[in-house]
């Protein structure tokens, strides 16, 4: 398994720019590239394929730089959204076709096919063409034929955005127990952000061109760095507010920010906690399963709080017109 | 992807398309616009006389009134063919195919039996209908060959129309007429104005048709080159004339490419509608009428020309007999040409695969290099390679002559070969072309990510899923080649008639039995090759 490195990238193409400083992806891990359409995710995978080349910067397998190796000479594994099965070859022939190439004895195709095939959980369907499968299946059969051949890097691009929502729940699970098994580095793209925390090691959030934030799910979920990786992982409370001697404060909900100035404030939903009191004007409140967000207004500002029913004070139906509110955990954003 | 030295695949096609077609294009041109300089007095002296004239606009006037009697018979089928399931429908589809294996003598033939001085619908009505020796039986066999395309494309692309569209133009009043005229019409006229344009080309370099049905009076300029060069040894006039096909011919090729590029499109979209079954009781409405008087008039429009040639060739002396088939057989009766029926028939057959394997060679390194590489003057090789496709088998001959005579090519069996090769290759490079383009960039991608190297991934790949289009490329030249008669009897010496040219010649000595039985046997041999194309082609894959 190797490490991947990209460094100062740049790719433009007809008014679109990307440009990636340095993203490291370490031996082993699982990274996602996550954000929005048209960001460059897909291309940036292209690129570390080889089957795009980046017009600067370099691109390295373990330091090894590869811009000048075509595709079949990097030892990847891909699979794309639309899985690119070959037609005209069967489940097996499919699997089979990447061990052919590296010309291995027929014995060796067919005892590595079949480890391939288990791993996913698809024996008993050699012999199927891929139309005769479910999509789900045919997802499968994409993962197998890219493990089968060993593959220093996994590279995925929205593998499971066709299919539907239990399935898709289910394959990305598999995904990632397959990978822990495997060892193997992987990049996973995908723009469902909820995904990407269930999965990933580490995420990449990606804006127009850029890689905004790079770190692990839960430190970009409540330690994000912008306004966007903040709202993009989820709903966001942003305060924008003038800080005097290290705090800022919205009447009495008060922010050690540890500085002066304008701040932003950043906080989930989730961090925020209601008590009895009268801090808060109760604005709203909408019932979710076992869950109840409200939409709370403080001076001139509104914010959202997020609790599970039981940890309410007070029962929905008897929900004050005022409450009191504490923020657990909070971030400032740059600028 | 680098190039390194992939571009050495291109060195037998380009060397063909340079020593086969643009050598002998370049001497046409140089015959036709070179005396001490250069002069335009043999095209001018062409467009000032009054015979020559009147050739070259009666052919474009026989070219547009084939197409618009070919649209006009093909768009009812076109319509039901999309919208119904009758009874029948699997019976006419069949019949749909036979133009395609019935090369154009054969159909001039068969217009001679049944229309001519003794034919048998002369008989029947008791006087001449006045369709042979006129345009009008050249815009019938025309139709003969084109209709069944218009059936088969615009009803392709109408059972394609999303049926939303119309239900939404129903719901805000459209109905009937105006329904068809401002919804659906413009919806399919990619497919109509695609295949009005395939025949309107076809109509203009027809040969064998008019040659033969026409007569003097209704030449075209294919008959009226030909003429030139074979009759009045008059290679100036053919050239100046060639010239001129040759510059129509690509303005029509043009336009009929292009309208093909916008049929492809529409045809990409995956809406899909089940035609509408028919119930018993729906043949006695109008609709149920209509469709039976219809396929009835398709089955005889092309089931007559065929059965009058099986017909003719199986009665002797006003009786039943095998005497025509004993006769092409023998030798004795066989003067026309020096050999027996059986070199005939060998010879076609061998010019036909020939043709197939030629052709695939020359075509595929093409298409590979048009599919994968982006290389600076791309648009203008593309319309290079294409190019043969306007130029005519006569086109082609008078330039062989003029190239190759005195060569030790001249009279062999390969320049024939050639000839065929140049016709039919542009068929099988489109329909690879096409196959080709359809295939998702993932999957050679895919490849690639395996471990394949692009020509790996090609012929592992790429190549298998284009095999039914290649195949049916490979089909259509090897009909092609069967039924060529122009250029083979410009550049056969009598050891490689074959047996269109072997037709032709009974058709001269005015031997309709001999020339039945051989049609016949033809088309046999035709339907053959075919399937065993198909077979072949079913294997591999
Ligand atoms: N072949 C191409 N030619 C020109 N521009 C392209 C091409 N492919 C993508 N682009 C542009 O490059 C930008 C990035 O595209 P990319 O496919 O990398 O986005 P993405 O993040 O993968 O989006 P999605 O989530 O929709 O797949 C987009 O603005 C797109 O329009
Ligand atoms: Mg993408």
């Amino acid at each position: 398994m190797v490490t991947v490195t990209l460094r100062n990238i740049v790719k433009a193409r007809n008014g679109f720019r990307l440009k990636i400083d340095e993203l490291i992806v370490e031996n082993g891990e699982f990274l996602t590239l996550l954000g929005p359409s048209g960001c460059g995710k897909t291309t940036t995978l292209r690129m570390i394929a080889g089957f795009e080349r980046p017009d600067r910067g370099e691109i390295l397998f373990d330091g090894r730089p590869v811009n000048d190796l075509p595709p079949y000479e990097r030892n990847i594994g891909i699979v794309f959204q639309d899985y690119a099965l070959f037609p005209h070859m069967t489940v097996f022939k499919n699997v089979a076709f990447g061990l052919e190439m590296k010309g291995l004895p027929k014995s060796e195709i067919e005892r590595k096919v079949r480890w391939a095939l288990e791993i996913v959980g698809l024996t008993g369907l050699e012999n199927r063409y891929p139309e005769q499968l479910s999509g789900g299946q045919q997802q499968r059969v994409a993962l197998a034929r890219a493990l089968v051949v060993e593959p220093e890097v996994l590279l995925l691009d929205e593998p499971l955005s066709n299919l539907d929502a239990k399935i898709r729940e289910r394959l990305r699970g598999e995904i990632r127990r397959i990978q822990r098994e495997l060892g193997i580095t992987t990049i996973y793209v995908t723009h469902d952000q909820e995904e990407a925390m269930a999965i990933s090691d580490r995420i990449a959030v990606m804006n127009v061109g850029r890689v905004e934030q790079v770190g692990k799910p839960l430190e970009l979920y409540y330690r994000p760095e912008t306004e966007f990786v903040a709202r993009f992982l989820g709903l966001s409370n942003i305060l924008e507010l003038e800080a005097e001697n290290g705090r800022a404060c919205l009447n009495e909900l008060c922010f050690d920010v540890g500085r002066s100035g304008r701040v932003r404030i950043f906080f989930r939903p989730e961090s925020v906690y209601i008590m009895k009191g009268d801090t808060a004007e109760v604005l709203d409140y909408e019932l979710l399963p076992g869950r109840i967000r409200l939409k709370l207004g403080i001076g001139d500002r509104v914010i959202l709080a997020e609790r599970f029913l039981d940890e309410l004070p007070f029962s929905v139906e008897e929900m004050p017109e005022r409450v009191d509110v504490r923020v657990r955990s909070f971030s400032v954003l740059g600028q | 992807m680098k190039l390194g030295r992939g571009y050495l695949i291109l060195t037998v096609p380009l060397a063909f398309l340079v020593i086969f077609f643009y050598v002998p294009l370049v001497s046409i041109i140089k015959t036709g616009l070179w005396e001490d300089g250069f002069t335009l007095r043999y095209i001018a002296s062409v467009i000032q006389n009054d015979y020559h004239r009147r050739v070259i606009l009666f052919t474009i006037a026989q070219a547009l009134g084939s197409t618009l009697l070919t649209v006009a018979l093909g768009l009812p089928g076109a319509y039901l063919f999309a919208k119904y399931d009758f009874p029948g429908k699997r019976v006419i589809r069949a019949v749909l195919t036979v133009p395609f294996v019935m090369p154009s003598v054969m159909v001039a033939l068969g217009y001679i039996l049944l229309f001519g001085k003794s034919g048998i619908v002369t008989d029947l009505i008791g006087r001449d209908p006045g369709i042979l020796y006129s345009w009008k039986g050249i815009l019938l066999a025309h139709a003969f060959y084109n209709f069944p395309i218009v059936i088969r494309m615009v009803s392709s692309l109408w059972q394609r129309v999303n049926p939303h569209y119309e239900e939404a133009a129903l719901s805000l009043g459209a109905r009937g007429f105006s329904l068809f005229w401002r919804v659906t019409l413009p919806l399919i006229s990619p497919a109509i104005f695609a295949s009005a344009m395939l025949t309107f080309v076809f109509s203009f370099l027809s040969f064998s048709i008019p040659l033969i049905i026409g007569g003097y009076r209704y030449a075209t300029i294919e008959v009226d080159i030909f003429t030139a060069i074979m009759t009045l040894l008059d290679f100036k006039t053919g050239s100046a004339l060639a010239i001129i096909q040759i510059l129509l011919s690509m303005a029509f090729m043009y336009a009929y490419l292009r309208s093909l590029d916008a049929y492809a499109r529409r045809e990409e979209q995956r809406v899909f509608r089940k035609p509408i079954p028919f119930r018993r009781g729906d043949w006695l409405s109008l609709r149920g009428l209509a469709t039976a008087l219809y396929s009835l008039i398709v089955f005889i429009f092309i089931v007559s020309p065929l059965l009058a040639v099986i017909y003719d060739s199986l009665r002797f002396n006003g009786h039943w007999s095998l005497e025509w088939y004993r006769r092409i057989f023998s030798t004795e009766y066989n003067p026309m040409f020096g050999l027996t029926t059986l070199d005939a028939i060998r010879n076609s057959l061998l010019f036909g695969l020939a043709t197939v394997v030629l052709s695939i060679t020359v075509a595929l390194p093409i298409a590979y290099a048009l599919h994968r590489w982006d290389f600076r003057g791309k648009r203008l090789f593309d319309i290079l390679a294409m190019l043969p496709l306007a130029s005519s088998p006569i086109t082609l001959g008078l330039g062989y002559i003029k190239t190759f005579h005195g060569t030790p090519l001249y009279y062999t069996a390969w320049i024939i070969v050639a000839a065929h090769t140049v016709i039919a290759y542009p068929f099988v490079l489109r329909a690879v072309s096409t196959g080709l383009k359809k295939i998702k960039p993932n999957i050679f991608e895919a490849a690639l990510s395996l471990g394949a190297r692009e020509w790996k991934a090609f012929l592992r790949v790429e190549l298998p899923l284009v095999l039914g289009s290649l195949v049916v490329g490979a089909i259509f030249a090897f009909a092609m080649s069967i039924a060529e008669l122009g250029a083979t009897y410009m550049l056969a010496k009598p050891e490689y008639t074959t047996m269109s040219v072997a037709i032709y010649k009974f058709l001269g000595a005015r031997q309709f039995g001999s020339a039945s039985a051989l049609s016949v046997l033809l088309m046999a041999v035709s339907t053959a090759g075919f399937l065993i194309i198909e077979r072949i082609g079913e294997e591999v894959w």
